[in-house]
């Protein structure tokens, strides 16, 4: 029997050291989440120990035996309120919404432990193994019914506003633990009490806090706060430009005019990131707008498109283009002298999908960057968030693409047989897409 | 034709410089009769000049381009209003669409561009003045062709068309648009075709291609293209920026 409790630690311990040594973000939610594999990990040594002093109740000192039961079960009390706690703060997540339900979960809480560690307990024997029993177990029964409804409450009141997965992860894992609670109600000598507690810790590990989505989340926060840096009042930035535009036009200078015009075009586009997905045409503009500023500092760069204007509603994630066509200049042009071409295409493929392929007529890839290059994008999610470099433009656009549209889609280099590189951005065709990851 | 009064409400005078001396005012028949720097000032000058077209800008100092219209709605309900904003937000959209704002131009204003907004503002201006009720015996020309245009803008219309359709010359009826509207007949018929696509795109879930057709356009890449240069927006982006913005106000 204690072969399970010892089976059910091991893999525990191992999530947990997995969970650990990953990079997150702080934010309440995980921390709940680490709180409750530290509980869970107490649970199943407390479990573990309780299994065999209850079948050895001769040798073992009877106050020892009572006093681990007691923390037991009062443990299994913790464990399941901080699931609810975790639930809890997900849904409040998810809807912006106040906990409310929390006081009354505290409230048991205390209620749960004080039972389970002063209510009278006694020892049941048993052909197929022994259990304790008494007032002091129906703890945790109680707490597994209190906060099971409470769950509920909170999925059915939140229903709508919760997203899809997260809502088919809570359901299961409160399925799990009513299953599994129930069985241990049935039998009580059978202790299958842990394998619920494991498995219901498994679900939420295996679909919302593996290491992937963790540093995904981290990476989005610290592009976003890099981009809170940058962003000094666009208001006064482009009003400012735009006055000195007026000023130029006034003077009778149309050619500066013009740039700052395209200036303020540029800013005004790229400031637009409350979209995560925007039209493609959107895309082109901001890049239209980038190539004609660059087009102007280097009169002999020139610049091609070939857009399919069908594709011109199709849904792509934003600010794709500009940093590939960036790297397209920095890595590739600017060795020649910015003395070329670059070629922007999209094209629907033979599969239905959108091809967009930026071509460059540049010094190409030196032997080991192309290499380099393509083990980067093709390992996008062991890369560590790196925010300096030259390669962080073209992963950041890799991962967002995996992210949003899912991994099929993506970014992959080839070589041009007469010089240069071309970058090929496949993605998704769908004109009305639901985008909610 | 008369020439048409203009008040321009910025608080940056470069901004107001800009319009006065970057725009031909002269060639699209109209006059800067005034200019204000607040919201205060702008009321005054309102009732003090009463002119055909207020450029307004929102953001301005001790009372906002919107409060002044809503204010001076009621003493000058022919005044036209275009509003004139930095913020590139569609919420202050609608909030124009309810006080009957003629236009919405958002900053950095392409000067050359904006000869097709006093267009519109002229066509404005002439549809708020059009008899509303149909088959007066001695009706006026440019009324009837312009109700037929309404009536037809889904089909292949031109001026050849118009001419066979009311017994006049091409050239006639061009004029016509010209010395009447103060716009060309082209121009026309562009404005009433965006105008009722945008009705198509907010009020039913027509397909693009469909709201194109409807709106005599039997190419939808045509469509998008013109609808863009008008609107500055994709009819797709319209129609979800409208929503989007709608959801957000709920």
């Amino acid at each position: 029997m204690l072969r399970a409790e010892i089976g059910l630690f091991l893999v525990m311990a191992f999530i947990a050291y997995f969970y650990f040594s990953a990079e997150k973000k702080h934010s309440l939610l995980h921390e709940t989440f680490s709180a409750l594999l530290v509980a869970v990990l107490i649970h199943l040594v407390l479990d573990g120990i309780t299994v065999y002093t209850v079948n050895h109740l001769d040798t073992v000192p009877r106050l020892f035996n009572g006093i681990v039961h007691r923390l037991f079960i009062s443990s299994m009390v913790l464990v399941i309120f901080l699931f609810y706690q975790y639930i809890s703060i997900l849904v409040a997540e998810e809807t912006g919404k106040p906990r409310k339900l929390d006081l009354a979960g505290r409230i048991f809480l205390v209620g749960g432990i004080l039972g389970s560690l002063l209510l009278p307990m006694e020892y049941t024997q048993t052909p197929i193994g022994n259990y304790s029993s008494g007032p002091y177990m129906l703890m945790c029964y109680a707490a597994v019914a209190f906060y099971l409804v409470l769950c509920a409450c909170l999925m059915l009141e939140n229903w709508q506003n919760i997203d899809k997965k997260k809502k088919s992860v809570i359901g299961a894992a409160l399925l799990i633990e009513f299953t599994i609670t129930s069985l241990q109600g049935y039998q009580h000598a059978w202790l299958v009490s842990c394998i619920g507690i494991t498995l219901m810790t498994l679900s939420f590990y295996l679909t919302l806090e593996n290491p992937d989505i963790l540093r995904a989340e981290l990476t989005e926060q610290k592009m976003s706060m890099l981009y809170l840096k940058s962003q000094v009042n666009p208001h006064f930035l482009y009003n400012t430009l735009d006055t000195i535009r007026i000023q130029a036009q006034l003077d009778g200078d149309k050619k500066v005019a013009d740039l700052l015009m395209q200036l303020v075009d540029f800013f005004r586009l790229s400031v637009k990131v409350d979209r995560p997905i925007v039209d493609l045409d959107e895309e082109m503009e901001l890049l239209e707008a980038y190539m004609e500023l660059m087009c102007y500092r280097y009169p002999e760069l020139e610049c091609e498109y070939d857009i399919d204007p069908e594709l011109g509603s199709a849904q792509v994630p934003n600010f794709i283009l500009q940093p590939i066509v960036e790297n397209s200049l920095l890595h590739g042009l600017k060795n020649k002298g910015y003395r070329g071409k670059v070629s922007i295409r999209a094209a629907r493929t033979r599969d239905g999908d959108l091809e967009v392929c930026v071509r460059d007529t540049g010094s190409g890839f030196a032997e080991v960057r192309k290499s380099a290059i393509d083990r980067m994008l093709q390992n996008y999610a062991k890369e560590p968030p790196k925010l300096t470099g030259n390669s962080i433009g073209i992963l950041n656009v890799q991962k967002r693409i995996k992210l949003l549209c899912g991994k099929k889609y993506g970014l992959w280099y080839t070589e041009n047989p007469e010089g240069g590189v071309t970058a090929h951005i496949l993605l998704p065709l769908e004109e009305e897409m639901q985008w909610k990851n | 034709m008369e020439k048409l009064r203009v008040l321009l409400v910025d608080d940056e005078i470069m901004i107001r410089e800009g319009f006065k001396r970057l725009f031909d005012w002269e060639g699209h028949g109209c006059q800067v009769v005034g200019e204000a720097a607040d919201g205060m000032e702008a009321l005054t000058k309102m009732d003090d000049l009463n002119p055909d077209i207020a450029i307004m800008d929102i953001n301005i100092p001790i009372m906002n381009g919107l409060k002044v219209i809503q204010l001076s709605r009621i003493k000058h309900p022919d005044t036209a209003f275009v509003i004139v904003s930095g913020y590139d937000d569609f919420s202050y959209c609608r909030e124009a669409l309810r006080l009957q704002i003629t236009d919405y131009i958002l900053k950095p204003v392409n000067y050359e561009e904006f000869g097709t907004c006093i267009d519109n503002l002229k066509i404005a201006l002439f549809q708020r003045k059009a008899p509303t009720q149909t088959n007066v015996p001695e009706e006026r020309t440019i009324t009837g062709i312009t109700r037929y245009l309404q009536e037809h803008l889904a089909e292949d219309i031109s001026l050849s068309v118009l001419a066979e359709e009311f017994h006049l010359s091409s050239q006639y009826i061009s004029q016509l648009f010209k010395s009447e509207i103060g716009v060309n007949f082209l121009a026309y018929l562009t404005n009433i075709r965006m105008e009722k696509a945008k009705k198509l795109l907010l009020s039913t879930s027509l397909s693009i291609s469909e709201v194109s057709e409807r709106s005599g356009y039997g190419d939808y890449r045509v469509f998008t293209k013109v609808f863009k240069k008008s609107e500055g927006i994709t009819p797709s982006q319209y129609r979800r920026d409208f929503w989007e913005s709608g959801e957000k106000n709920l």
